[in-house]
């Protein structure tokens, strides 16, 4: 029986090519784009789950509360690791501090000074306790490496880069930052990619209590870094409620005595929800909100649904022409479930067609996609996981798109359907089909609008006035050490004699950036205030480098050790100045150190990104935390400009690894995340709209067909090809315009919320509506255009004698 | 064979009311070639429906092979149909997307006979039929009478007991047309019960007895001697 049903499901396909391209066309797609959404979806959602104890997996955070606002911080105080195990005994704790920027220099045969690296990823000082939490696999050694100063643990990866293989690196010894020898003294597995723990360089953390200082690692209470973090592993019987409550205990022990201007307190975080939350900073390569995810999986299931409705829609069409073949089977003595079953597996066989090509469509999309999404780990689509989607993403695809057809040709009176009685009108679903099609505009004019509203968002922020100048700017990085700083001046003057060089600037960061050094402050010898300042230390080039406007007084003279002080216009208006000339003279001071005069006003610039609000800002200089070099060139001969600026560099640091950015792409990483998303908005949303083109061009084909007569007779009768246009348009047009009030509230409820991650943001203007209208019913007419035409150019005579 | 009475057959739309059968009744005997004839909408494809159990009537007695019908429902009706009568159309009917043998075989298909008895039994009508030689040719490649013979085919193919046709020779030449009615004869000489519905004199005179119909309702019968 099912062999003759897949046999004439077969004649059928070949029969009716064009509709059954259409449909294999857009579910192949469907299928197609879907299954990489999940790809990427699930990527995402993977991240530490190969970790055997990721349910009791923990990170011990810090919350500020302050008097307006609270902050978040990923650290905890240094001298909190030692309270938390006296405090909590039955919890393992493990202890690392995350260094960017820092530079090894492995011995090389062929090079006298030896390779240097910059370690852009981080390395990680870390306590062998890390790894009775987290579970990784050792080549050579284990834990027990870590346990002593001056040792060094690399992955395989590390190792092949900095020794050609990692059997050689073992024993050998490698200098940190050109002041610590630090030995080989174990190998571990590369790795997973999908990690916010991505652990290649590992320092014992032993040896970083011998360099603290070095490192800005001071054992107390006062200073919260984001790169210290704590992790704990609790039993399987604790409950993360009971320790939160411990927690908040040892909080109010440990802070409320230090009497600070906010509420400070620990609580544990999930090793699952790290990767998800923007609150915290991340140790990995980025943190990806739950919403983004959200957002992709239902355009994935958006894309699916038009799939089957345009399935959907053509079969009960087509159903029409096909009631004639149910009327004989039924004759013959086929029951209503014989016939069912039949239509399902034709639903079946084409399904099964479309999912082979819409593993070859992802196979080949698979890398490029893998790229826009800056997936690292490598993607194959042959894993039971994949494959389990697929086969289930083809059976809920056979059921979506297979049982409303074959119920409604299964249900056929044989009689009239024998005697091709059966007219479109006549068969049941053409409300069903209309309210489809708007189903299926409803989406695909979301999705415009969504598009148009990112690429204008991202638009705005890539071309937003952020206060300075981006342009041009080179930014070295180094560790800052004292040999660096003893060369400083003379570098600059060199620098200087460079022609494409403007000007030259010392600094601890970037006007912008995701740094987040914050104190808190007291103004004009009041108490401390009930927010924090941000900080940054520069030279009075900075100024001119960056391009910052000053509103009042000059910069801050340039000293080795704070003297004088910069603040911007935020900081004035949170203390509620209103004159910018008022505070010039005036005392400020961080933490407890000493009252600085302030002598510049700054306009305001963006210090973070758009996401957040500008902060308040104290600029004043320190040497010791100026370790940045921004430089900003002459437009003209920047390629002899940097290489002129890498020999001076060499020839001052031949000992320091040459690590320039620009800082405008500094600022582009910012929006990695959006870039991507607005892509992948713009890659499926125009795969949404193609494939609702595809649906309404085999609707409006098998119109056309069925009004053969009815336009027959109308140009008998004198009509013109205009009003046969609109004979076919109309209902379209109509039905473009309804979906268009159901879009226009989901889109803007949508992206309202997503602009609403962005302190500065375009408006929800209403151009982005009128373009998603517009735009569809222009491409609903020129869809339907082709056939429409044809049908009424179409000579009238040969029309009725058909008929 | 067949025994109704007081049939009634009432088309409603929201206006209209058109009564197709009015308490009708006849008799057919087994082995019995009955051509029912009437100008176009007194009733006779209505009657023809009912007696092939496709549609079911309003009121009446539907007799057949001594069991009660007029009231089966679908499932049971589909498995009466399809042991016990076969159809022949006027416009063939034949499912353009199976070849000649498959069109044939699809009636054994739904009775459940095995693949091996399928095959012989269908080889056995299409050799019988003389269109044999056409068996891998699909519909669109016969001609009329072909067409109509690989109808007959399998409309027989089940040995059923009764055969419906309506109209068989509408679209064929009289050439073709005579051959279709030698087929029908043959069968009913062979046993099987043959009603016909029919605008043809000619073909009618194949038959045992005429019945006439008009408004829904027997006018007329003429036994053929």
């Amino acid at each position: 029986m099912f062999k003759n049903y897949f046999k004439t499901a077969w004649r059928s396909i070949i029969r009716n090519k064009a509709f059954s391209l259409i449909n294999i066309t857009g579910l192949s797609i469907g299928i197609a784009a879907s299954l990489l959404l999940f790809i990427v979806v699930q990527y995402e959602m993977s991240y530490d789950r190969f970790q055997p104890n990721y349910d009791r997996i923990y990170r011990v955070v810090t919350q500020d509360k302050f008097d307006k606002d609270i902050t978040y911080n990923s650290g905890v105080p240094v001298a909190a690791l030692k309270a938390l195990r006296t405090d909590l005994p039955n919890i393992q704790f493990g202890a690392l501090k995350s260094i960017y920027g820092s530079q090894v220099t492995v011995p090389s045969a062929g090079n006298a000074t030896g390779n240097k690296f910059i370690l852009k990823s981080g390395i990680f000082f870390i306590e062998p306790e890390i790894f009775n939490i987290f579970h990784y696999d050792w080549l050579v050694g284990g834990a027990d490496a870590l346990k002593d100063p001056n040792n060094i643990v690399l992955d395989e990866r590390t190792a092949t880069t900095y020794f050609g293989n990692w059997q050689q690196a073992m024993g050998k010894t490698m200098v940190l930052d050109n002041a610590i020898t630090l030995k080989v003294s174990g190998i571990l597995k590369n790795v997973p990619a999908n990690t916010d723990l991505p652990l290649s360089v590992l320092v014992s953390y032993e040896t970083l209590k011998q360099y603290g200082s070095a490192y800005n690692h001071a054992d107390n209470w006062n200073t919260t870094s984001s790169n210290f973090n704590v992790f704990a592993l609790l039993s399987p019987a604790a409950k993360a409620a009971d320790i939160d409550k411990a927690l908040l205990q040892f909080s109010k022990r440990h802070y409320d005595v230090m009497q600070t201007n906010s509420v400070k307190r620990n609580f544990l975080q999930p090793l699952g929800t790290i990767h998800f939350d923007r609150r915290f900073e991340t140790l990995g390569d980025h943190v990806t909100s739950k919403t983004t995810l959200l957002t992709l999986s239902l355009i994935g299931l958006f894309i699916i649904l038009m799939a089957c409705v345009n399935f959907i829609n053509l079969s009960t069409a087509l159903s029409v022409n096909r009631s004639r073949e149910v009327g004989i089977r039924k004759v013959l003595g086929s029951n209503r479930s014989q016939l069912f079953a039949q239509i399902m597996s034709e639903t079946a066989v084409i399904v099964c067609l479309s999912v082979i090509l819409a593993m070859g469509i992802a196979w080949i999309v698979l890398p490029y996609i893998k790229h826009i999404a800056s997936i690292k780990e490598p993607l194959t689509l042959f894993t039971p996981k994949t494959m389990g989607m697929m086969l289930a993403m083809g059976l809920v695809v056979i059921l979506l798109a297979g049982l409303y057809p074959s119920f409604v040709l299964s249900k056929f009176n044989p009689i009239t359907a024998l005697k091709n009685k059966m007219v479109s009108a006549s068969v049941r679903g053409v409300s069903l089909r209309r309210g489809l099609v708007v189903m299926q505009f409803t989406i695909s004019q979301v999705l415009i609008i969504a598009t148009a509203v990112a690429v204008s968002q991202m638009n705005f922020i890539s071309k937003a006035d952020l206060g300075v100048n981006k342009e041009g700017v080179l930014v070295l990085s180094s560790n800052g050490d004292s040999l660096i700083q003893s060369k400083q001046m003379a570098f600059k003057q060199q620098l200087l004699q460079v022609p494409g060089v403007q000007s030259v600037s010392f600094n601890s960061d970037a006007p912008s950036s995701d740094n987040t050094w914050s104190s808190n402050f007291a103004y004009n010898h009041q108490p401390d205030e009930k927010f924090q300042v941000t900080l940054k230390f520069a030279d009075a080039d900075y100024i001119k480098t960056f391009g910052v406007h000053l509103i009042a007084g000059q910069a801050a003279a340039e000293c080795d050790t704070s003297r004088e002080a910069m603040v911007n216009e935020t900081l004035l208006k949170k203390l509620g100045i209103k004159n910018a000339n008022d505070a010039i003279g005036k005392e400020i001071r961080m933490g407890r150190n000493k009252w600085l005069p302030i002598v510049g006003v700054m306009q305001d610039f963006k210090t973070n990104s758009l996401r957040e609000e500008i902060k308040p800002l104290m600029i004043t200089s320190n040497k010791s935390f100026q370790f940045l070099t921004a430089i900003k060139l002459r437009t003209h001969q920047l390629p002899h400009t940097r290489e002129a600026i890498q020999k001076i560099w060499a020839q001052f640091y031949p000992d320091y690894a040459f690590a320039p950015s620009f800082f405008d792409e500094d600022i582009a990483k910012f929006y990695q995340q959006e870039e991507q998303l607005s892509l992948l908005y713009k890659i499926f949303a125009g795969l949404a709209i193609f494939i609702s083109c595809l649906g309404l061009y085999g609707l409006v084909s098998f119109m056309a067909v069925q009004k053969t007569k009815e336009v027959g007779i109308r140009k008998v009768l004198g009509a013109s090809v205009a009003s046969l246009l609109k004979l076919f348009s109309k209902e379209f047009t109509i039905l473009i315009i309804i979906s268009f009030f159901i879009a226009v509230p989901v889109a803007w409820y949508m992206m309202h919320t997503w602009l609403n991650n962005f302190v500065y943001r375009i408006s929800l203007s209403g151009w982005f509506f009128i373009v998603a209208i517009t735009g569809s019913i222009l491409i609903a007419w020129i869809t339907v255009g082709y056939k429409a035409i044809r049908a009424s150019l179409a000579n009238p005579v040969k029309a009725l004698r058909s008929e | 064979m067949i025994k109704i009475r007081d049939l009634e057959k009432i088309y409603r739309t929201e206006e209209v009311e058109t009564v197709a059968l009015n308490k009708i009744s006849i008799d057919v005997k087994e082995g019995e070639f009955v051509a029912i004839m009437g100008p176009s909408g007194c009733g006779k494809s209505t009657l023809l429906n009912i007696l092939g159990l496709l549609d079911d009537p309003d009121n009446g007695s539907f007799l057949f092979n001594n069991i009660e019908v007029a009231h089966f429902n679908e499932r049971k009706r589909a498995d009466l149909r399809k042991h016990n009568i076969g159809f022949v159309f006027q416009s063939f009917n034949l499912i353009d997307e199976l070849t000649v043998f498959e069109n044939v075989e699809l009636p054994l298909i739904y009775t459940g006979v095995k693949a091996g008895d399928r095959k012989k039994r269908v080889e056995e009508v299409l050799d019988k039929m003389q269109i044999m030689h056409r068996r891998n040719h699909y519909p669109q490649q016969l001609s009329g009478g072909q067409q109509q013979r690989v109808a007959v085919a399998r409309a027989v193919v089940n040995n059923p007991k009764l055969i419906l046709a309506d109209e068989p020779t509408g679209n064929l030449d009289s050439s073709n047309g005579n051959e279709v009615m030698t087929l029908l004869t043959d069968l009913n000489e062979q046993g099987t019960t043959i009603i016909m519905v029919t605008h043809s004199e000619h073909d009618a005179r194949y038959s045992h007895r005429i019945i006439r119909m008009l408004d829904g309702q027997t006018v007329l019968e003429n036994i053929m001697v």
